[in-house]
């Protein structure tokens, strides 16, 4: 999952930066509005992380930007000033949810899974797709009841092909949500890792698309939301 | 730059303007009045030379005899003795067809007074304005009288005339001749001028006795202002606490309103203060206890950290406390009105998005459109948004929201169907936030700052089993 972190304070930006990197998130970072602005615009975030209060370009017009250029991320705006009328103006502009200064990581965490669900159309949060469990909490994989043990690289490609269950999702997706940009982004990765997945599971369940990508489908029904 | 001294002192001063304009008025009537009181004399004085000297005309007109061969003369002399004395400013003269000068007065002397020669009816009487013997201007009045006939001269023009209509033929020789008087018009200009400097004079002194009148008037009109001024400047110099003394009843509103924003700024400046020291109070309590273990060093590092942790907490929730009171706005200030409907509609746009995980249903009435708060919108915010949040978050799936009017009051309900509190859970919430002092933030903060926000409006917060199955807030409030 790709994360845009805009705060302009470097020690909080890191605090948040560091977290959503041990959770498996890959992090991007702007400190000021405009550079936000930017990023936003040319890169598909799974979701955002929006501090109201940036130099340059203010949080609010970034936000109302992005919506009217059709940006359709995912924003948690994060902000000192929580007084209602506020929150309705930041609601209004465009934000999805908003957390209060100061603020717990854990519960910055847990607002960034609802955000990144809900953008996938899950409500709960327990996502499913046919024999296959994954606990969005506490960053659990079953399949059939039994958990399934995964290494840090296998966990972030079946999340994300689970968040996007049914779906047609291409290589050069999956290697813009999962890695780094100064990783080096090489297709042939991906295809190891689905290759190393599709042994811990039942055949079948990701379909190859030839050409285009891959499919996480349950075996019975169609769409396994 | 007198000009400019001018417009900058029209601009600055209200007594500069008030007293020109005074100024300007009076010096317009003054010289109107000046003028029209001049003409008027101006007319009297020559109408009544006029008659005068028309009145000499008629004398020398009866004075007048002729005698058997037609030669005039002047049969009595006449009373004034301007007559004799020469250039004495009357004269009189009386010319024959032919011969200017026949007779003429003494005082004439040796010059003659020239009439241009028009024909003039019988009795008719002629003005002329010329230069007289001694060269100075002069009024003329002449009359022709027509001679027909007998020794005694016609005693007046109508008489002469009727003569002139019943001709004897054949009597003493008849004639015609032209009586001129004359006098001089200096008499008359020197009477002008000698009323035109008088009433200057008099009109200058009614001028500077108004314009001292005016100023004292300004003065007199203007003390409140001055005393107005000084109590401000007491006030400014904190000599004062308010706006003191006997004000005309034009400055009572001015003076009530400063006097209500000295007021209102005091009670800023004092809420400032308390939540300065509550704030410094709150932080410094956790600040020393970390000092404290900081200076213990025996304790080990995951007490110290749990520790640190507990203050910290215990810190950020008073300063969150403190910060929220410190937001409640105004409400002293009278007249404010705030919509509830898009209060209402935005707190539901957040909550929609906000809790769109969840599937919760909003029932929403509010009756009529028009309803509105009065007081601050930040402030019904801050109530409705926190009673709104409760009750999304303890909901199961369904919250309510109802406002109305009644009578002066606005009511506002929040339902909703979650697990509720019992009688005694509900007493407990309130009861945190009755005095501020004892006032410990934590988990009833968004009711504590309802209340407490409720009560400084006069209104009031109530917690009661709602229809639903959960909770029911009530709010009550002043209606705009």
């Amino acid at each position: 999952m790709r994360v845009l972190v805009v705060e302009d304070e470097a020690a909080l930006a890191g605090q948040i930066a560091r977290t959503l990197q041990d959770r498996g998130y890959v992090v991007d970072r702007a400190s000021d509005g405009r550079e936000a602005w930017y990023q936003g615009g040319v890169q598909d975030y799974d979701a955002i992380l929006l501090d109201l209060g940036l130099p340059v370009l203010d949080g609010l017009s970034v936000l109302r930007r992005w919506r009217s250029e059709g940006m359709l991320s995912p924003v948690l705006v994060l902000t000192a000033r929580d007084q209602w009328h506020e929150k309705v103006a930041g609601i209004d502009a465009g934000a999805d949810d908003y957390l209060s200064k100061p603020f717990h990581m854990e519960e910055l965490l847990a607002r960034l899974r609802a955000l990144i669900r809900r953008a996938g159309g899950h409500a709960s949060a327990l996502l499913s797709c046919g024999p296959l469990e994954l606990d969005t909490r506490s960053a659990r994989v079953s399949l059939q009841g039994q958990p399934l043990v995964l290494t840090a690289q296998e966990f972030k490609l079946l999340a994300y092909l689970m968040h996007h269950a049914g779906d047609l999702v291409s290589r050069t997706e999956l290697t813009e949500h999962l890695y780094a940009q100064d990783c080096e982004r090489d297709s042939n990765t991906i295809e190891v890792f689905i290759g190393r997945l599709r042994k811990k599971l039942p055949a079948g369940l990701i379909e190859t698309v030839r050409g285009m990508g891959y499919r996480l489908q349950a075996p019975d029904d169609g769409a396994g939301r | 730059m007198i000009r400019f001294s001018l417009s900058w002192r029209l601009s600055q001063s209200l007594r500069w303007r008030l007293l020109l304009g005074t100024l300007a008025g009076l010096v317009l009537a003054l010289v109107a009045a000046g003028f029209a009181l001049s003409g008027l004399f101006a007319d009297q004085a020559q109408r009544q030379f006029r008659s005068h000297l028309q009145l000499q005309l008629d004398q020398l007109t009866a004075a007048l005899e002729i005698d058997a061969a037609g030669q005039p003369s002047l049969g009595s002399t006449l009373a004034d003795p301007r007559w004799q004395q020469p250039y004495g400013g009357l004269y009189w003269q009386v010319d024959a067809p032919g011969r200017q000068g026949l007779l003429r007065s003494r005082s004439l002397w040796d010059s003659l007074l020239r009439l241009p020669g028009d024909g003039l009816p019988s009795g008719q009487t002629h003005e002329h304005r010329l230069s007289g013997p001694a060269g100075q201007p002069v009024l003329v009045l002449e009359r022709q009288v027509i001679w027909s006939a007998g020794p005694s001269p016609s005693p007046s023009p109508a008489v002469g005339a009727r003569s002139t209509g019943q001709l004897p033929a054949a009597e003493a020789a008849p004639g015609s001749w032209r009586l001129i008087v004359a006098q001089d018009l200096r008499e008359l200009e020197a009477a002008q001028r000698r009323f035109d400097l008088t009433l200057a004079a008099s009109l200058a002194v009614l001028g500077l006795a108004l314009a001292a009148a005016a100023g004292a008037q300004l003065a007199l009109g203007l003390a409140p202002l001055r005393r107005l001024q000084r109590a401000v400047q007491q006030v400014r110099v904190g000599d004062a606490q308010r706006l003191e003394g006997e004000f005309p009843a034009e400055l009572h509103p001015l003076v009530q309103d400063f006097n209500g924003v000295l007021l209102q700024n005091e009670q800023v400046v004092l809420r400032a203060r308390q939540t300065a020291g509550n704030l410094a109070h709150a932080i410094k309590t956790p600040l020393t206890v970390l000092a404290n273990a900081a200076a213990q060093p025996r304790a080990d590092l995951h007490t110290f950290a749990t520790l640190v942790d507990e203050q910290v907490r215990s810190a950020r929730a008073q300063v969150e406390w403190h910060l929220a009171r410190a937001r409640i706005g105004g409400s002293g200030v009278p007249g404010l009105r705030s919509p509830v409907a898009p209060v209402l509609e935005g707190l539901l746009r957040v909550m929609r998005k906000v809790h769109a995980g969840r599937e919760l249903r909003f029932d929403c009435d509010w009756e009529p459109d028009t309803l509105a708060f009065a007081g601050e919108s930040q402030d019904l915010h801050e109530m409705l948004g926190n009673l709104l949040d409760n009750a999304c978050k303890w909901a199961h799936d369904r919250v309510a929201v109802h406002a109305h009017a009644e009578g002066r009051r606005l009511l506002v309900t929040v339902d909703d169907d979650g697990p509720g509190l019992g009688a005694a859970e509900r007493e407990r919430v309130f009861e945190r936030g009755t005095r501020a002092d004892e006032r410990q933030p934590g988990s009833g903060l968004g009711l504590a700052i309802v209340r407490e926000v409720a009560q400084l409006y006069q209104g009031q917060v109530r917690l009661e089993a709602s229809v639903l199955g959960g909770l029911r807030a009530s709010l009550e409030l002043p209606l705009a």
